[in-house]
């Protein structure tokens, strides 16, 4: 188990640059989870601590000691990659083991270490069969079981459950959690998919072209985002934003057409342009209430409905607990709780 | 339906005279060997007293132009896999450092050892004469297997080269992160994913040597180190060649790359083709 910290590490190829000076600390034990959308520079940041990529700028130290010079082997990280990348002429077990044989650890322990790894995994029955045997969710925890044998300071995970079907990568999620939770092993995470993110990580670290937007606990990023990217990026459906104007006085954004409530905000000038967020849960259905919307498509999900409404020109979507018995077409009036309301600057993005 | 069975018919119309236009010299080949020496050319589909006279000369070397048959052939087979094994050494590990490595100026290495093949071998067999006499290396067997890995080098390392280039990458970074050095991760993954690739080339310059006759004839000049194919060409020498004695020993000598290409087929097909198109 180790700590693990970037110290303004930036990350250039050739004329690109890809990293701007990252600085993360991770704590021993944590499961930090780098999320963001493709071409962020999560992976190349993941990759940079396992030593598959060059350091151009900055350090990187796990337990205090800097690993810039070290080669891969040598910094006690095991990694789960997207592929799952088996070696395809070794068995389940070999594949397993083969970082012990590296090492030439004894047999006998070798062998204790892999079959300790498949009981944790349920892989007891697969040893000796090959990747190619196995189905997606096997190799990966195949995958998974390559890293726990090697007992590694820091795990790494490179989008690992990018490849299976939906249904499959939820069961994978509760077992990766689960396993941390067991073996208490730090762990960087990176991954595209927010919901991923928001459902494993004891913190996640939002990235956005090169740099860190926001670092938080999940619900602390859903609900206090500092800028305008998390806010839009972190949560499913997505906030629903509109452009408008501050009314400090009033305490309401003027925005297409209607008053928008908001809450006690302690930044903002009178008449400032800003935008106007507000989650899907965060807006009342009711006959009375100053917006009127109408009613564009109703989705039943059986515990909650989702209705996309329009107000104006702009689109909302709304999340109502239980049914609804709404129809496309009929007009409603919103309700924006303030108090749930987040503003952020029009220029800049950032939290008001 | 009898649009699909006139298809057939033109493709077997097609497929037979093909067939009977490759299979005809290997049949006359076969019809000499099996022929006296008087009926050779007698011009009959089927000789009126077949014998299998001319093989049992081969096999106790009774005629002087297969005296040293038994050596010969050994010679042709110990050249032909000491250029099979070195080949595929020199590629594997060509091919390894070039598209795993990526060792610096590791492509222009191999594009320069592709440029050769502009000159034909032919022209090349007199500097090599040169080269191997400098090195005193003439009549030495030794001088054909180096001039044969010469040629074939190129080429094996192009193809595995390409071959290797398709394995994922991600195998080398999760063996470099397991502890792999470069040498282990060249023997303990590379090398066994390689196999049909290699095993491919290994045949490929194995046949190349073994069907090769101009450098063995020009570097070897004693009647107990010459191939089994410089030695055949020696049959027509005289007036009156024993042409039967020459096809028979002549369809000996086809025999072991037939065996080969049959038994490394499956090899054969899929490592040429995978190695040849970059999807």
């Amino acid at each position: 188990m180790a700590s693990v910290s970037f110290n303004d590490v930036k990350k250039e190829f050739g004329k690109t640059k890809v990293l701007h000076g990252i600085s993360l600390d991770i704590a021993d034990g944590e499961f930090m989870v780098l999320v963001g959308p493709s071409g962020c520079g999560k992976s190349t940041l993941l990759r940079m601590l396992a030593g598959l990529e060059e350091i151009t700028f900055g350090s990187i130290a796990i337990d205090a000691r800097v690993v810039n010079e070290l080669d891969s082997k040598d910094r006690d990280i095991a990694m789960v990659f997207q592929s799952y990348a088996l070696y395809p002429h070794m068995t389940v077990g070999e594949n397993m083991g083969f970082s012990l044989k590296l090492r030439n650890d004894r047999k006998d322990l070798i062998e204790k270490r892999v079959s300790d790894a498949a009981k944790i995994l349920n892989l007891q029955s697969y040893l000796h069969r090959y990747p190619r045997e196995l189905s997606g969710g096997q190799r990966q925890r195949v995958a998974m079981g390559r890293a726990i044998v090697r007992d590694p300071k820091v795990f790494l995970f490179d989008e690992p459950l990018s490849n299976l079907d939906a249904k499959l990568r939820v069961a994978m999620r509760a077992e990766i959690k689960a396993l941390h939770q067991r073996l208490k092993t730090t762990t960087v995470y990176v991954t595209h998919d927010q919901v991923e993110a928001m459902t494993m990580a004891d913190r996640i670290a939002v990235m956005n072209e090169g740099r860190i937007e926001q670092l938080g606990a999940p619900l602390e990023l859903y609900d206090r985002p500092n800028n305008l990217f998390v806010a839009q990026f972190i949560g499913s459906p997505a906030m629903n934003v509109i452009d408008g104007v501050l009314r400090k006085s009033s305490a309401c954004v003027e925005a297409l057409g209607h008053r928008w409530p908001i809450g006690a905000v302690s930044g903002g000038t009178e008449g400032q342009a800003v935008k106007y967020g507000v989650r899907p849960e965060h807006v009342a259905i009711g006959a009375q209430g100053s917006i009127s919307a109408e009613v564009v498509v109703v989705e039943p999900m059986g515990a909650e409905t989702e209705l996309v409404v329009k107000v104006a020109d702009a689109t909302f979507v709304i999340t109502t607990h239980g049914r609804s018995d709404a129809k496309p077409g009929q007009a409603i009036a919103l309700a924006p709780e303030a108090a749930s309301v987040h503003l952020f600057d029009a220029a800049s993005g950032q939290r008001l | 339906m009898k649009k699909k069975y006139l298809n057939e018919a033109f493709l077997l119309l097609m497929a037979v005279p093909i067939l009977l236009w490759s299979l005809l010299p290997i049949y006359h080949i076969f019809l000499f060997s099996i022929s006296n020496k008087d009926s050779a050319f007698s011009g009959a589909l089927w000789p009126n007293e077949p014998t299998l006279r001319n093989f049992t000369h081969i096999w106790k070397q009774e005629h002087f132009y297969l005296h040293h048959f038994w050596i010969q052939i050994w010679n042709s087979l110990w050249i032909a896999v000491a250029v099979g094994a070195l080949t595929l050494a020199i590629a594997a590990c060509a091919a390894f450092a070039i598209s795993r490595l990526k060792v610096r100026g590791g492509r222009t290495v191999m594009n320069l050892a592709l440029f050769t093949y502009f000159i034909p071998a032919a022209f090349l067999a007199i500097p090599m004469y040169k080269a191997m006499g400098n090195y005193g290396l003439l009549n030495s067997q030794w001088s054909l297997v180096l001039a044969m890995v010469t040629l074939a080098a190129p080429y094996a390392i192009w193809v595995l080269k390409q071959a290797s280039d398709k394995l994922p990458w991600e195998l080398d970074e999760a063996a470099r992160i397991d502890g792999a050095t470069p040498l282990q991760l060249f023997r303990l993954v590379y090398l066994p994913l390689m196999t049909p690739s290699m095993v491919a080339i290994g045949t490929y310059a194995l046949l190349l040597s073994w069907n090769e006759y101009l450098y063995g004839y020009l570097l070897l000049s004693h009647e107990r180190t010459i191939t089994l194919a410089v030695a055949l060409g020696h049959f027509t020498a005289a007036d009156d060649s024993p042409w039967e004695l020459l096809m028979a020993t002549g369809l000996v000598y086809a025999l072991p790359p037939a065996a080969i290409y049959y038994a490394f087929r499956r090899y054969m097909v899929s490592g040429l083709t995978s190695g040849a198109v970059k999807s």
